[in-house]
């Protein structure tokens, strides 16, 4: 609340400002302020057990927070919150960047918080290299832009796009995408992603997977759709592009995860490729100037959004409250937690049913919409492009299905079966106030769901403002619970029947299963061939789960795997070691080459710096004489 | 008068180009305060105005009587070889000096001056910042350094009295303090350098670097 | 009188799902010069799961005991999207063709997951190489639905069923959708019913630990999936539309005429089985890789409109 009552305050403040409105409430800046009201909150609840030291695990005693550390969280969220709500309201190109900023160094500082593991350093230097490099690129598009329309403010340079010659437009738009696209974790400028956003606090992580990325969303639709306008088919194709090797991307690496934030993290790179889809086909459609598509696609991808937005801040929130009752992240030495903690569990089922498009939960409406927008699209282009969208779409659906493995593998894996270690073993409920922030969002999982009529009725005035298009002729539903893309056409969705319908006839299933019940099930051992003492150790892991994915996409992920036999002698081995581990292809084939030449460059640059005072005053000398010579010309 | 200031200045500026030793340096510098002193007063009378009168006796409290007396303070008690330590000899520097005031005589047709003492002002202020700048990265040893910076500080200040009748009465007074500040600093820099590399030959400090 | 109608055309479908399963073994048998089960051993199954105890793992938790239900659940909400002999519309305007995937991927979800709920190395195995399956599975069958959204214009249920000509289009994306109900419906190729090979089973693997009533539950589960993706099959391949007036006479006929089709189906079906050898895991990512690619064949011939 106090964000709220600060926020008004500033806003009653900036309206004094005489002549200029810093602020911009339209449809577009408000959804994303609610998006990011609607996952601080829990989580802001969330943190107050978090931090308390009640509830640790007897073997992380180290992890507890001394009190002048919390203040810092709380003013830290804080800053950071407010920081992306002025991002998304402001109306000042060069406000938006101070913001924009601002919510860079915030969130690193919250990456860096736990200070004590290697890991959070490493992990915010990746972070804050990776984003500064993402604003210069925004610094360079805006200032383009700038040149065009004399000032800063949005509607300004709005006007002043519509006389951009296309290849300045083309450049500002790859500067953008580049620059917003670092922020999101696109593939390939994903890489600081999954190592950031699982250093972070839990809270935090909920927040900038389910929010802070957004907000570079936020800046493709208001900057690329909303004041550059779009003209060219290929900006939406290659976005479509781009969003596809980031689901995919995205989806393998999370399989190959069992690190449970971090494979949260790279979910993230995924649901951003889906939420891009949506974008992408949005721009496309504008392009070809299809405004009902359009406007269809952008639902889809905001819709999308916002569910991601709720279902993965739920998740980071749920898989902190297993690392906060374990003290540990390592899904291979969890196991059995469903029982230990049964309210944790249930949360992140429903995240995880979220996350994989199950109905009739949230995920699913977007998704289901997005494949929609595809199926629609096609009916309405022509040629070759019907198969470059038809194969799109099956990208998603593959996306789609590795993504209900990888959940499988974590919810499996983390909650089911036998502990695989201590940590496990002891594990506690977490308290109240961190389950009250889990339960608004997984509520918030199920009502975003069964209320999918409403929301996209909503949606439609976002994506009709934000794209600059005409919705009132447009219609979305056929009635108040049947979802309907093209009325007549027959295609509709009606999550409140699809869900009545489920929950009945499992129902059903439960009463003819009653109705044979002589006999009270009997509580036995699993079976066990005969082998006389299974237990964990049995059990399958999150590595061997994800074994016929590491090798189908062998072409990808390259694995490689490490053995180091200790020998007693020939015929006795004493241990035996064996890891297996895949490659980071981005990181081998891009970011380190990339590395390898910076510091190239700068080793030989290193000869003009050879550490004499004289010379570097020299260089200053040189430099003023050399302008003053040039001025002479001039 | 005006001209004879000048020309003073510019003279004095010389005069630390060919000094070999401390001692002249430090001496030269405080002559070219002493103009630089001059030159402030003759433009407070002539425009008549206090600030400027006021300005001119803190040049004449600060820059002649008590920096440089700080500074062969600082010379004294380091009491090491009190040569400069040339990159480039005497001549050889006389002649780059006269060559960046021919610089900063074309650069001050460059602004567009009309020709009378303003041109001969500013080329006179440009050539001593050019030429402290010079003597700052011809020199080995800090001390040069130090006087470079307030050499460069006199020109600057030159610059701004001629041209524009002398800075606001308040940024003057920060930059003195600041000046004075930053030379107290560096004394006590080039001191603490001596005392724990026994030399203040910047040449030989060169391993301070990524 | 049409909730009547639509809720015995129901039963019919439910009814009629463990013959289908008996017919294919009993084909398969057939086939192989053997004498084979009766057709209807399926429900002498069904029976004999419900009539007996149930064990379950003490390490499993309340997923294990929920899973048959949402198995169930799901299985039967896809054939509410069949039309056998009537096609009762506004009642039951749940979701088009698109939303069937979802709907199965429900059960599959928490069927893995109860599959690795007992602990059992089994079930992990199986869990884990039925989502690799069902993965590699969706872009298949999201191109055929795709490319038969572009000749129908929609993917509406009622432009499923009804009538409409036979192009190479569809015959491509009939046989896309037929190699993937292999997969689904773990036949052959992919997996073997048969066996309880811990280096074949897949299906078998995941429901090891369930026993008596439940195990009846996802079993007949099964057979209702298995009777839905062989109507998808029937009707893209040999389609026919609902009779305009519902009279009885139409209706028999329609029933009749539905009830050749699936058995065509069901013999292509055991004659696969029958003569092709069971793949390793690995060679199943081929498998369905050329399923991918006659479905990428569907969707430019449906694009050519041919």
């Amino acid at each position: 609340m106090k964000v709220f009552y600060f926020l008004y305050g500033l806003w009653v403040l900036m309206m004094d400002i005489p002549g200029k409105q810093f602020f911009l409430f339209d449809p577009l800046s408000l959804f994303f302020l609610f998006v990011i009201c609607v996952i601080s909150l829990p989580s802001a609840v969330y943190s107050i057990g978090y931090f308390s030291p009640k509830g640790n695990p007897p073997a992380a005693e180290d992890s507890h927070y001394p009190p002048a550390k919390i203040i810092l969280a709380w003013f830290l969220l804080f800053v950071f919150v407010l920081s992306m709500a002025l991002v998304v309201t402001t109306n000042n190109v060069l406000a938006f960047l101070v913001f924009w900023e601002i919510m860079s160094l915030v969130s690193y500082f919250l990456v860096v918080f736990d200070t004590k593991h290697e890991k959070s350093i490493n992990a915010g230097m990746i972070y804050i290299v990776m984003t500064h490099i993402g604003t210069a690129f925004l610094t360079a598009a805006f200032l383009i832009m700038y040149r065009y329309s004399g000032s800063f403010d949005y509607l300004a340079i709005k006007n002043a796009c519509q006389t951009m010659p296309l290849g300045t437009k083309n450049t500002v738009f790859l500067l953008l995408l580049t620059g917003f696209g670092t922020k999101a974790g696109v593939v390939p400028l994903h890489i600081w992603l999954p190592y950031a956003h699982p250093q972070a606090p839990s809270h935090i992580s909920s927040i900038m997977s389910g929010v802070m990325i957004k907000t570079a969303i936020y800046g493709i639709i208001r900057f690329v759709i909303f004041i550059l306008g779009v003209n060219s088919s290929w900006w939406g194709v290659l976005i479509l592009i781009l969003a596809v090797i980031s689901c995919l991307v995205g989806v393998i690496y999370a399989l190959m995860e069992h690190d449970i934030k971090r494979l949260l993290a790279y979910h993230s790179v995924e649901n951003i490729g889906i939420i891009l889809l949506g974008v992408g086909l949005a721009m496309f459609f504008i392009s070809l100037k299809l405004p009902y598509l359009a406007v269809f696609s952008l639902i889809a991808g905001l819709y999308h959004l916002i569910n991601h937005a709720i279902f993965k801040g739920l998740l980071f929130l749920c898989a902190g409250s297993v690392y906060k009752a374990t003290g540990t992240r390592d899904m291979e030495k969890l196991g059995g937690l469903i029982k230990k903690m049964p309210q944790t569990a249930v949360y992140f089922l429903l995240g995880a049913m979220a996350i994989s498009a199950l109905p009739p939960l949230n995920g699913f409406v977007s998704e289901w919409l997005t494949l929609q927008a595809f199926f629609l699209g096609a009916l309405n282009v022509t040629g070759g492009v019907k198969l470059f969208l038809g194969i799109c779409a099956a990208m998603l659906a593959l996306t789609s299905g590795l993504a209900a493995a990888c959940f499988v593998k974590a919810f499996g894996i983390t909650f089911l079966a036998q502990p695989r270690s201590h940590y496990a073993k002891d594990a506690k409920e977490v308290s109240l106030s961190m389950k009250a922030g889990m339960f608004f969002l997984s509520f918030l999982t199920v009502i975003f769901g069964l209320a999918a009529v409403r929301i996209v009725k909503l949606l439609a005035k976002v994506a009709g403002a934000a794209a600059g298009l005409d919705i009132s002729k447009m219609n979305f539903s056929v009635n108040n619970f049947t979802l309907s893309p093209q009325t007549g056409k027959g295609i509709y969705l009606s999550m409140p029947l699809l869900g009545l319908i489920l929950v009945l006839l499992g129902l059903s299933g439960f009463m003819i299963y009653k109705l044979f019940s002589r006999r009270k099930a009997v509580i036995y051992k699993t079976w066990d061939c005969g082998y006389y003492k299974t237990g964990p150790r049995n059990e399958y892991t999150a590595t061997a789960f994800s074994k016929p994915f590491r090798i189908a996409f062998s072409f990808f992920l390259l694995p490689y795997r490490r053995t180091q036999k200790v020998r007693e002698s020939f015929y006795h081995v004493k241990s035996f070691t064996y890891e297996t581990h895949t490659t980071k292809v981005f990181k081998k084939y891009i970011y380190d080459p990339m590395l390898a030449l910076v510091f190239k460059t700068a080793k030989s640059m290193r000869r003009i710096q050879p550490g004499s005072i004289h010379l570097y005053l020299g260089y200053i000398f040189v430099t003023v004489l050399l302008l003053i010579i040039f001025m002479r010309n001039f | 008068m005006r001209e004879v200031i000048l020309f003073g200045v510019l003279i004095t500026t010389y005069l630390m180009v060919i000094a070999k030793r401390v001692p002249a340096l430090i001496r030269s510098f405080r002559y070219q305060s002493f103009f630089i002193f001059l030159a402030t007063l003759f433009t407070g009378f002539a425009e008549k105005q206090v600030d400027l009168c006021f300005i001119a006796l803190l040049i004449l409290l600060l820059k002649v009587l008590i920096i440089p007396r700080v500074l062969s303070q600082v010379a004294k008690k380091i009491s090491v070889d009190q040569g400069l330590g040339l990159f480039v000899n005497a001549q050889l520097s006389l002649l780059v000096a006269f060559i960046l005031t021919y610089l900063s005589w074309i650069f001050s047709g460059a602004l567009g001056f009309s020709r009378d003492y303003r041109l001969a002002a500013i080329t006179v202020a440009f050539s001593v910042i050019l030429i402290g700048a010079f003597l700052m990265v011809s020199r080995m040893k800090a001390f040069t350094q130090v006087t470079g910076l307030l050499v460069m500080e006199n020109g600057v200040f030159l610059f701004a009295s001629f041209v524009s009748g002398g800075m606001p009465f308040f940024v003057e007074i920060a930059i003195f303090l600041d000046v004075f500040v930053s030379v107290i600093i560096m004394g006590l820099f080039v001191y603490r350098i001596n005392k724990l590399f026994t030399h203040i030959d910047v040449n030989k400090l060169s391993r301070l670097k990524g | 009188m049409k909730i009547v109608l639509f809720i015995s055309q129901l039963i019919l479908f439910i009814g009629l799902a463990p013959l289908l399963s008996g017919l294919i073994t009993r084909i398969k048998n057939n086939i192989r010069m053997r004498k084979g089960q009766s057709v209807f051993q399926p429900y002498y199954n069904l029976a004999k799961f419900f009539s007996k105890g149930e064990v379950v793992s003490d390490t499993a938790s309340w997923i294990f005991r929920v899973t048959p239900f949402v198995v169930f659940s799901s299985s039967l909400a896809a054939a509410l999207f069949i039309p056998v002999f009537i096609f009762s519309s506004p009642a039951l305007h749940i979701g088009d063709f698109l939303v069937l995937i979802f709907i199965f991927a429900l059960g599959r979800f928490f069927l893995a997951l109860a599959a690795l709920d007992t602990g059992s190395a089994f079930g992990g195995m199986g869990s884990s190489r039925e989502m690799f399956i069902s993965s590699l599975v969706e872009p298949a069958l999201c191109l055929a639905i795709f490319s038969l959204s572009l000749e129908f214009g929609s993917t509406d249920i009622t432009a499923f069923s009804g009538m409409h000509p036979v192009s190479v289009s569809s015959f491509a994306a009939s046989a896309t959708l037929f190699l993937v109900t292999l997969a689904e419906t773990s036949r052959v190729p992919v997996d073997n019913q048969e066996t309880h090979l811990e280096l074949t089973m897949v299906h078998e693997a995941m429901v090891l630990e369930y026993s008596g009533r439940s195990l009846a539950i996802i079993e007949a589960a099964s057979y209702i999936k298995q009777m839905v993706l062989f109507f998808l099959i029937a009707q893209v391949i040999f389609p026919i539309g609902l009779p305009a007036i519902s009279g009885p006479v139409q209706s028999a006929l329609w029933v009749l005429w539905y009830l050749i089709r699936i058995i065509i189906i069901a013999a292509a079906v055991a004659l696969v089985e029958v003569t092709v050898a069971k793949m390793r895991l690995f060679r199943v990512a081929d498998f369905l890789g050329f399923a991918f690619i006659l479905g990428v064949i569907a969707v430019v011939c449906a694009v050519l409109g041919v």
